[in-house]
């Protein structure tokens, strides 16, 4: 123990005495405790070892400093006289030298900042990013998944709209693809700002990121394109669920990129939207998209941390799990404003507690008008309020299995039979259409308002690049109301009324049912 | 490499020369016998006792032996360091002087009795 300390304290010393002597020592000491027993005899070693510390260590130091100083000539010993000791002075350098000497590493400094700098210079990037930066917002949503999304709380009100549209993202397939209504939705991607903005772009991004600008290369864009491309045939021919439509959607994105169909896309999206288009022509699955994130996608689309969840646990309870409102209004017709379908393991209990101050409503009205969507659990849990017995409910993005039945009835629930009105509105996507789509197939509610989203969000989604990835249905439930679901086209209402007259209409409605 | 400064000579090389005008010793037979000439006042540690070695072997004034084993000591093979002609010059000069200062000490009544 005692020579472990004496060798860590050896290390003390410079380099040059621990070559030459530090074994030397280290058998000095154990002869010394080897031979020195007894209190006194010890605490006398270890006070000779520090005292011997305290005065040897600087002079060794001045040594080893001296020593790197340039040798002078060794001084020869006059011959005849009995031993004589030169010991040089330690010159300090010229002044002129120490100038020298300073300047050039002011030099070396500077010119080594200088190449660092230029090697990590990249201002093409954020040139671009801001290009895009108009447009993100719809299409970044795609696959973000809820708990990540909420880093933001939604504030009540206003911001309720954000929040479940940051909800809606966590879809189980992750798959939202605010993009996939097609012409609804491109028309907000304002096309009047991607030609200005291309203006200050002055190349192309090399990550697949793809736009044509003046004076770009096109070499440069083509390959961009062929990576995606290459990426999405790629996907597609692993995951998608029927293999013979996989291997024509792919022939189709090879011809349509041989023949330059492709070269004609001035944005991201826009690119993004025309492959969309070439699978689609194919395969007529409307729940096969590729979308553009101006946003760099997560890789690998990752399952989210602790932190996040805790920070989207924190933004539910915040916001009351987006349960706006819960009210009786007149007439005794319960009233839900739900902005999105949250996580039901973090919002079981408000959802039920919500449902059950409306247990004994004549009728109720769901709001969905500002629902982006969310988790599929979450409708079932809902909708099971509505059925007195177990009742299918169809989901494109599973297959069919026993969570494709609500778990009704519900103890104590009196709502089974009550009439069910749901608000939408063209913003009312995703897990929302969901609901508003079996209820109204189950022929179990009336659909007030606009036509939905159109947002089926069936697809898992795969990423391709830091920028573009893809939806892939990998299921084929089956759907026993009609051939198409709401992907694209949305639900139509039964009462079609612009968005903000509808919770008036259904209250005519509803009023006029509960008199009868 | 630059010298170790040997003028004048430190205290401790001086009596690290007296210890191997006997005999051939390692570093801690030199301690020992170091605090034997001078009754135990001097104890050289690790560092003083190899840094002084490390200036009086530069001054070619001891030299190292071959490494072996003391029998008393156990079976650790050790460096051994031997006096040279030069050192043992070195040390009478230096006994010498310091005679001369006795002598001085002596004459100016400071020494009480005669141990000179």
């Amino acid at each position: 123990m005692s020579e472990k300390i004496y060798a860590l304290l050896l290390r003390l010393f410079p380099s040059h005495f621990r070559e030459r002597y530090g074994a030397e020592a280290l058998q000095l000491f154990r002869d010394r405790i080897h031979h020195e027993t007894g209190l006194f005899p010890r605490l006398r070693l270890w006070f000779d070892l520090f005292t011997d510390l305290a005065l040897s260590l600087p002079r060794e130091y001045r040594y080893a400093q001296a020593s790197l100083a340039p040798a002078a000539p060794a001084a020869a010993l006059p011959a005849g006289l009995s031993p004589s000791f030169f010991v040089l002075a330690e010159k300090s350098p010229r002044p002129g030298a120490l100038a020298i000497g300073g300047i050039l590493s002011v030099s070396a400094i500077l010119a080594f900042s200088a190449l660092s700098r230029v090697s990590t210079h990249k201002p093409r990037r954020d040139a671009s990013r801001e290009t895009y930066r108009a447009r993100s917002a719809p299409s970044s949503s795609y696959t973000q998944r809820a708990p990540q999304d909420a880093s933001a709380p939604p504030a009540p009100g206003a911001a309720s709209q954000s929040a479940a549209a940051r909800s809606s993202a966590g879809e189980t397939a992750g798959a939202k693809s605010p993009s996939a209504p097609g012409t609804s939705q491109s028309s907000m991607l304002p096309f009047d700002n991607d030609s200005n903005s291309s203006e200050a772009v002055s190349e192309p991004r090399d990550n697949g990121n793809v736009r044509r600008v003046p004076g770009a290369s096109k070499s440069v864009l083509a390959a961009a394109h062929h990576r995606t491309v290459a990426a999405a045939i790629a996907n597609l021919n692993r995951y998608y669920v029927d293999r013979a439509l996989a291997l024509q959607m792919s022939a189709a994105l090879e011809a349509h990129e041989k023949n330059g169909d492709n070269d004609a896309a001035a944005t991201g999206a826009a690119f993004a939207a025309q492959l969309t288009k070439q699978m689609r022509d194919v395969s007529h699955d409307l729940h096969v998209d590729l979308i553009y994130s101006e946003e760099p996608l997560p890789d690998p689309v990752a399952a989210p941390s602790s932190a996040e969840l805790a920070r989207y646990r924190a933004a539910m309870e915040q916001s009351n799990c987006t349960f706006e409102k819960v009210a009786l209004l007149p007439h005794n017709i319960g009233y839900l404003k739900l902005n999105s379908f949250p996580d039901r393991a973090v919002c079981e209990s408000t959802a039920k507690a919500a449902m059950g101050e409306l247990n004994n409503a004549d009728a109720i009205i769901f709001d969905l008008r500002d629902n982006r969507g969310g988790e599929p659990a979450m409708v079932m849990l809902l909708a099971a309020y509505l059925f007195d017995h177990p009742e299918y409910m169809y989901n494109p993005r599973e297959n069919t299995s026993p969570r494709s039945w609500t778990q009704s009835p519900v103890p104590g629930n009196k709502l089974a039979d009550k009439s069910v009105y749901v608000l939408t509105s063209r913003s009312t996507w995703s897990a929302a259409e969901h609901f508003s789509y079996d209820l109204k197939m189950l022929k179990r509610a009336t659909i007030v308002g606009e036509t939905t989203g159109g947002a089926a969000h069936s697809g898992v989604f795969h990423r391709l690049d830091e920028h573009f990835g893809m939806g892939i249905p990998e299921a084929k439930p089956i759907n026993p109301f009609s051939d198409a679901d709401w992907a694209v086209v949305g639900v139509a209402p039964d009462v079609s009324v612009p968005a903000e007259q509808a919770l008036h209409t259904a209250l005519q409605l509803a009023q006029r049912q509960v008199r009868k | 490499m630059p010298k170790r400064k040997l003028d004048p000579l430190p205290a401790a090389a001086f009596q690290i020369l007296l210890a191997l005008a006997g005999e051939d010793l390692h570093g801690y037979g030199i301690m020992r016998q170091v605090a034997e000439q001078t009754a135990g006042r001097m104890r050289l540690g690790p560092g003083t006792l190899y840094s002084s070695i490390q200036s009086l072997l530069e001054a070619k004034l001891i030299e190292e032996l071959d490494a072996r084993e003391d029998a008393r000591l156990g079976h650790e093979r050790r460096r051994y360091y031997r006096l040279t002609s030069a050192g043992r010059k070195l040390a009478r000069s230096e006994a010498d002087r310091l005679a001369d200062l006795l002598r001085v000490a002596r004459a100016k009544k400071i020494l009480r009795g005669d141990y000179v």
